[in-house]
């Protein structure tokens, strides 16, 4: 009996023994050859590892074995294992997910269908395959290419969500061969191909999590580095010190990720702390991971600046913006429309003063807009980053502004803006601090603000899909 | 910068120079060919990295540093208006940009407390010369610029060190208002420039960086520092064949320049002498006398150029002075016009970024 191995080219036909066709139980059909399937856009993450890199792990002369899938016809069944274990189950058994260490692989599969499942939502799964069953019905139709335009652009965009269809779907398939395998040699108490198939699994769970996060980070800016405000709220030194320690907690988190911080201008509280502060963050995906981190956030305390030890509240507000870069830079700034002041030390200027102060502040006159830099080592580079900043501003009013003429994208819109309280940090009388979107919480408000914040960011960038595709 | 004399000496040629004034060379004993004797100090950033720190006595050094800045709270603002802490802070870091040949990953670890004890850091100068230093900064008041040896000016990062005149942000202007007229004027943009008292080379740099194919700049100075600091940066910039450093008072190695000059700018020393006493330690105490000391009233050095300019300039040149401000903006000015030749005109008085009438500019008949 001979079996395509699914989407190999050229294609491979082995032998099973007749045990294997009893596992497998059917005959798969090969795929027609299609438009290359890469779907997911690799911009950032090069150095993964191919997707099927994992299959050369097998020894034993057994090639992984085909399961029940049909990728041309998407309308079909589920695949699933021999006893009928599809990824819906697997999702829906909800095995505890452990450690990458620890060789489980019920953890491991789990991992795999969280990450499949989130790809899925990322491409809106249900809409892609009516829009795929409406493009197939088009192409069928006989007076297809009296309008060889349009039947070129239906063929290709077919191809392409075919190509990304067939990806997910091998995906899945992929996850089902591999816990195959393991129960096949475990039935036959084959500790090698276990071991073998094990570590397939593993690879399997770390590239699938990277193509999650390549489809977490898929908007056109994520890749972009990026731009940190924050902002005191009212409430005088008490929230200028909340805002420091906001600011604190994006330098370590940016460090921690190996994001390059450049502190761009600081206005300091008379007391303690920062009224005002904005930072740099250069590093691919900086505004990817940052957006998450739009809008108020929220502390409760016993204050250290109230000599009555009384619990306060405070706020301080957080402002993300993409630095789309010059070569992108979309608002054409007109010289005349600036207004640019230096700051000086008062008295008598210039023979008389030696200062390294050069801060620079300019004010786009149309729109008001400011952009203010002080930390560079000359009046010429505090210009040229004010400039870039002011720049990012201004794109990101005018991106704003598009977005408020397309309906599609106002409620990204409120978004972009200061945005509502998303986060609150509890220090007494209990500790916790709590992302009020995702209900995402952690009793150990030091380590956030120590820079642990991907657990609040990746569960928000995770539950935006969810959102996106509600309203889809 | 300008002149390198004893008080004594200076203020006899300052009288010379006065009773003189009409006469635009004026003369002085000093020899006028380039020393060749002095070597000038490699700014912190552009020596070898070959010290070898542990990080945990970087920090320890970098704690004690910035404790020592933050204890300044706004105590040198006060007395003479100074640097406050933030300003402090901010050197600090820039120090160790300088410094620390990976100072990226130095600056994240800083914050961190359990790093490993024993990793070290590769510095371009001594621990313990950087403690020595950044007590020179606050208990001598050393001006920032003199520790690290470089001002970043314009987009340039220029070498400076004591004996020199450390380039003021509102000096960088008069480029702007050279290439103004560069752009409006292809003849100007080939000819000759001179720029008098030249310190660092600040202007001449600036200058030669836009001007055409022919172009020049002739740099002068009477300090043998000033001009071997100033060749050194023309090096640096590769501005060999474009920037001419001459050794000398004002315009005395200019004389073959009559009536050629395209352009002449300078920024003289314009404070009077009665304020010197008060200014700023960072200025008063370290940067050279004779790059500030304008006499009296502070015009000595002003005038002296008005009559240079009026000579040497070339039908058409034009020329940039900066000034102590508003009352010396206008005495220039109306000493150009009751000039008997009356040879410069379109004259104008520009403000700087601060708004203190600052430059006076104008082109030559």
């Amino acid at each position: 009996m001979s079996y395509f191995i699914r989407r190999s080219q050229p294609r491979i036909t082995i032998t099973f023994s007749s045990f294997l066709y009893k596992l497998v139980g059917n005959l798969s059909q090969s795929d027609p050859i299609i438009p290359s399937p890469t779907l997911f856009s690799c911009r950032h993450l090069s150095h993964s590892i191919p997707f099927f890199s994992s299959r050369n792990g097998y020894s034993h002369g057994l090639s992984p074995i085909r399961v029940r899938f049909w990728a041309s016809q998407p309308a079909a069944a589920e695949p699933s294992t021999s006893d009928g274990l599809t990824v819906q189950q697997i999702l829906a058994n909800n095995w505890p997910i452990l450690d990458e260490n620890d060789s489980d692989w019920k953890s491991h599969a789990m991992a795999i269908a969280q990450s499949i499942h989130l790809i899925k939502r990322r491409l809106q799964w249900k809409k892609l395959k009516v829009r795929l069953d409406m493009l197939s019905a088009q192409l069928n139709k006989e007076d297809l290419w009296d309008d060889p335009v349009l039947a070129g652009k239906i063929n290709r965009e077919h191809g392409s969500l075919l190509g990304k269809m067939k990806e997910v779907n091998g995906l899945e398939e992929e996850l089902l061969e591999h816990i195959e395998m393991i129960k096949l040699a475990r039935e036959e108490n084959d500790a090698e191909l276990e071991l073998e198939s094990m570590k397939a699994l593993l690879n399997m769970r770390r590239n699938a999590k990277e193509k999650e996060l390549e489809a977490l980070l898929a908007d056109e800016q994520d890749s972009c580095s990026c731009y940190i405000e924050v902002q005191a709220g009212a409430g005088g030194t008490e929230s200028m010190d909340w805002a420091a320690m906001i600011m604190e907690m994006y330098k370590l988190w940016a460090q921690r990720r190996g994001y390059k911080v450049t502190v761009m201008e600081e206005m300091r509280g008379e007391i303690a702390g920062i009224k005002r502060a904005t930072i740099k963050v250069d590093g691919e995906f900086a505004f990817g991971y940052a957006k998450a981190e739009i809008g108020v956030h929220r502390l409760v305390r016993i204050s250290p600046f109230d000599s009555n030890k009384r619990r306060h509240t405070s706020f301080a507000a957080v402002a993300v913006i993409p630095n789309l870069g010059e070569a992108s830079s979309r608002v054409q700034i007109n010289e005349s429309d600036l207004r640019i002041e230096r700051f000086r030390s008062s008295g008598a200027g210039g023979q008389h003063a030696n200062t390294t102060e050069s801060a620079v502040k300019i004010t786009h006159i149309p729109t008001g807009v400011t952009a203010t830099c002080q930390n560079e080592r000359s009046q010429h580079q505090n210009k040229a980053s004010a400039m870039a900043v002011l720049q990012s501003r201004l794109n990101q009013l005018e991106m704003a502004r598009q977005a408020q003429l397309n309906a599609q994208h106002t409620q990204s819109f409120t978004d972009i803006t200061w945005g509502s309280q998303i986060r609150s940090y509890v220090l007494h009388p209990y500790r916790m601090v709590k992302d009020l979107r995702t209900n995402y919480e952690v009793s150990d408000p030091d380590s956030v603000l120590q820079g642990d914040l991907d657990g609040f960011i990746m569960s928000y960038l995770s539950a935006s899909l969810d959102k996106t595709e509600d309203d889809a | 910068m300008k002149l390198t004399l004893t008080n004594h000496t200076f203020s006899t040629l300052l009288n010379s120079s006065l009773i003189n004034l009409r006469r635009p060379f004026c003369s002085s004993s000093l020899s006028s060919s380039p020393s060749t004797s002095f070597k000038p100090k490699v700014p912190i950033f552009l020596r070898p990295p070959i010290y070898s720190t542990k990080l945990s006595d970087l920090k320890k050094w970098h704690n004690w540093a910035k404790n020592i800045a933050s204890s300044i709270g706004s105590s040198f603002v006060q007395s003479d208006n100074g640097p406050d802490s933030t300003i402090l802070c901010r050197e600090l870091k820039w120090f160790i940009e300088d410094v620390v040949e990976d100072h990226h990953s130095v600056f994240s670890h800083m914050g961190v407390k359990d790093n490993d004890e024993n990793e070290r850091v590769k510095m371009r100068a001594d621990i313990d010369e950087l403690y020595c230093l950044w007590k020179q900064r606050i208990e001598d008041r050393k001006p920032f610029q003199y520790i690290v040896g470089c001002e970043h000016w314009k987009d340039l990062v220029l070498s400076v060190q004591e004996g020199v005149l450390i380039p003021r942000p509102e000096t960088e202007l008069i480029v702007e208002l050279v290439s103004d007229v560069l752009s409006k004027n292809d003849d100007l943009k080939r000819g000759v420039w001179a720029d008098l008292g030249t310190g660092s080379g600040a202007l001449a740099i600036g200058i030669g960086r836009i001007l055409g194919n022919g172009g020049k700049v002739i740099a002068s100075d009477l300090s043998p520092v000033a001009v071997a600091v100033a060749a050194y940066n023309v090096q640096r910039y590769c501005l060999q064949d474009k920037i001419e450093i001459r050794e000398g008072s004002w315009f005395e190695p200019l004389k073959d320049m009559e009536g050629k000059l395209a352009g002449l700018v300078s920024n003289p020393p314009y404070i009077p002498s009665n304020d010197i006493s008060g200014l700023q330690a960072e200025v008063g105490k370290h940067e050279p006398r004779v790059a500030l000391d304008g006499g009296i009233d502070g015009m000595n050095a002003l005038l002296h150029l008005c009559d240079g300019a009026d000579l040497l300039l070339k039908s058409g040149g034009f020329f940039a002075f900066e000034t102590n401000g508003e009352k010396q903006c206008r005495e220039l000015v109306d000493y150009m016009k009751s000039n008997r030749s009356a040879s410069l005109c379109d004259l104008e008085i520009l403000a700087d970024f601060a708004g203190i009438q600052r430059f006076v500019i104008g082109f030559h008949r």
